[in-house]
């Protein structure tokens, strides 16, 4: 097991800038979810750490050892494919042992590494079939013994469990989280969906545009976004924002309603601010109250656990997530309250949160 | 009535191309096959009757067509082995990414389009010491005692079609085995290379295993083609020094446009379809077991 550091790394292909000045320190044993929308240059970043791309400038240390120039092969990790790369002319167990049979492990040594990783994941009546005839989530499980058989370093994910059904991805996902508890490996695992990252990680480094937009523990990322971007991409349904200024000690929405500016955030007169509300923040209240908004019901989402209701108010479309059960119907005129405390206020030229 | 009429149906739909096949595929061919068994000489008006099996003996005691069976297996096996392994090298470099290769793969796939005639000629020129370079090089390099025609020389002689048949036929192998390359998705050697594996063991463990169906598939077709192929032969050293360089392929030829006997050269053509189907069933069976075994 090791901690991975990554020093100022840059990507470029060609002329094209893929990741920028990226910095970030991965713990011994720590699970870190890289997380961002399709093409932010997560799997880049996760490839170079494999040593499957060149680095542009930049250092990258396994346990104090620069990785920069030395071969995949001698970082000693083992990297599980969105694809499971699995070899098709080889069984099951043939695929398993053949890094160990590379690296001339003796035999009964193979043997008892591939019991072990077919015992922790179901494998042992498919040991002797090829990966064309199992299902999905079987290979995935293979990928996974793949990659536990050698007892790596570190273990690298791009996207493991994108290419199963929800239901499937649901409870592999829980199988993972499992895994690295009882292993306890050093893992980096890359996704484009929050609730994974929300679920797996120890951490999570949410990258927009080839940049780190914001490091931390799950929670923090839902509870205190550092930008706009983090704010929208984390949670589910999605963030609510509604854009103003700041007026006369309060933020004035541009249709002209106001919302209080919650304790302990200081703002100039004038201010662009775009204020963002969680849809599960957002109160259906009985009537007419102090900082409360009439609106009228545009569309009604029921979750089963919960229900998604769409209101047209300051101006846009808001949504609301409540456990009522029929709260709200559709054209049906109501009254909600914000919950003042739990505001995120940013600022919306640097996009930076300001409270 | 009625009943004849349901059982008919489904032949009447299948009708068009059942006529379609017999008519384009058997018909020439039954054709083909009496004539082995007639007396069929273009010179002599009065031929053209029964003569069962008397080519056939003939055959039996022919030393010049047992020369060409020989000349056939040389002249084929080894236009399809250098065929097949310049053309997996070629299609190896032409895999990997670099400036300008979509020129090179244009300019790599070209003697394809070559005309089989042309670059006959081509390479017989190329052979001559008055207007090619190859012997003078040849020469040069300490291969020949002095810059002669290999063409000329019985030893030597079959090299000449056989040199012209690999250059002709390389990007046949080349553009069948880029293709085959370029399906093998990239992550499995990726995943190879994480797991410790060298280029040689990636190309032994994940290359060679793909490649493998269409190996086999192509080489088994090309065979029976070169085999069947006397174009380069037969306007490059018409058979000679001496039969030398005789492949079954072109003896028929020589049978049928030279001494326009088509009876005997029908009967020789029949062997040599025989041959071939035995060897594809051979290699269909081969095929088969090594499937069943897996
Ligand atoms: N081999 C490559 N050559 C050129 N551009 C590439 C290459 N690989 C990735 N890119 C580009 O780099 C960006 C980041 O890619 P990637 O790391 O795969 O994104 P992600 O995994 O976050 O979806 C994308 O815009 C992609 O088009
Ligand atoms: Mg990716």
């Amino acid at each position: 097991m090791a901690s991975i550091t990554i020093q100022s790394i840059t990507k470029t292909f060609g002329t094209v800038p893929v990741l920028n000045d990226i910095d970030l320190s991965i713990a011994d044993g720590e699970f870190v979810v890289l997380v961002g929308p399709s093409g932010c240059g997560k799997s880049t970043l996760l490839r170079m750490i494999a040593g499957l791309e060149d680095i542009t400038a930049g250092e990258i240390r396994i346990d104090d050892r620069r990785i920069n120039e030395v071969a995949p092969k001698d970082r000693d990790i083992a990297m599980v494919f969105q694809s499971y790369a699995l070899y098709p002319h080889m069984t099951v167990a043939d695929n398993m042992s053949y890094s160990l049979k590379l690296r001339k492990t003796a035999r009964e040594k193979i043997t008892d590494a591939i019991g072990a990783a077919a015992g922790k994941l179901g494998l042992d009546p498919l040991l002797e079939r090829r990966p064309k005839a199992l299902s999905g989530g079987q290979r995935q499980r293979v990928a996974m013994g793949r990659a536990i058989v050698r007892h790596p370093k570190a273990f690298l994910f791009d996207e493991p469990l994108s290419n199963l059904d929800a239901r499937l991805r649901e409870q592999m996902r829980a199988e993972i989280k499992r895994l690295h508890k009882s292993i306890g490996a050093t893992s980096v695992y890359v996704t484009h969906d929050q609730i994974e990252a929300m679920t797996l990680a120890d951490r999570i480094v949410a990258m927009h545009g080839g940049i780190i937009q914001q490091v931390g523990n799950p929670l923090d990322l839902y509870d205190r976004p550092a930008n706009l971007f983090v704010a929208g991409f984390i949670g589910s349904p999605a963030m609510n924002f509604v854009e103003g200024h700041c007026r006369a000690g309060a933020i004035e929405t541009d249709d002209g309603s106001k919302i209080a500016v919650p304790d302990g955030v200081h703002l100039k007169d004038g201010q662009a601010v775009t204020v963002g509300v969680r849809p599960e923040h957002v109160r259906i209240v009985a009537g007419p109250e102090a900082g409360s908004y009439a609106a009228r019901v545009d569309l009604v989402e029921p979750t089963g656990f919960g229900t998604i209701v769409h209101v047209r108010l300051l101006g846009q479309d808001l949504k609301i997530y409540t456990l009522e059960r029929g709260a709200a119907e559709v054209g049906q005129p109501l009254h909600i309250a914000l919950d003042g405390a739990r505001l995120h206020i940013f600022d919306r030229e640097t996009t930076n949160r300001i409270g | 009535m009625q009943k004849i009429a349901t059982r008919l149906e489904p032949w009447l739909y299948s009708a068009p191309v059942l006529i379609l096949i017999v008519a384009i595929m058997l018909v020439p061919l039954a054709l083909g096959v009496s004539y082995a068994f007639r007396d069929i000489r273009l010179l002599n008006p009065f031929s053209g009757a029964f003569v069962g099996f008397k080519h056939f003996r003939e055959l039996a005691g022919d030393g010049a067509f047992r020369g060409a069976l020989v000349n056939t297996l040389w002249w084929t096996f080894s236009s399809v082995i250098l065929q097949f392994l310049f053309g997996l090298i070629l299609a190896l470099l032409l895999n990997r990414p670099f400036k300008g290769r979509a020129l090179a793969q244009a300019l790599c796939f070209l003697p394809w389009a070559v005309p089989s005639f042309l670059s006959g000629l081509d390479w017989a020129w190329m052979f001559n010491p008055v207007v090619g370079p190859i012997p003078h090089w040849l020469y040069a390099l300490g291969i020949l005692s002095e810059p002669s025609n290999i063409l000329s020389d019985p030893e030597t002689a079959m090299w000449g079609p056989i040199v012209a048949n690999v250059w002709w036929g390389i990007p046949f192998f080349a553009i069948t085995m880029l293709a085959a390359l370029q399906a093998i998705p990239k992550d499995l050697y990726e995943a190879a290379e994480i797991d410790g594996a060298g280029p040689i063991e990636r190309f032994r463990s994940i290359t060679v295993p793909f490649l493998a169906p269409t190996m086999a598939i192509s080489i088994l077709l090309r065979t029976v083609w070169i085999a069947n192929f006397a174009d380069l032969i037969i306007v490059m050293t018409n058979g000679g020094p001496a039969d030398r360089t005789q492949i079954v392929a072109s003896y028929i030829f020589t049978q049928a446009f030279r001494r326009l006997d088509f009876g005997y050269a029908s009967a020789i053509a029949l062997v040599l379809l025989v041959l071939l189907l035995a060897y594809s069933m051979l290699i269909v069976v081969l095929r088969q077991t090594m499937l069943t075994r897996h």
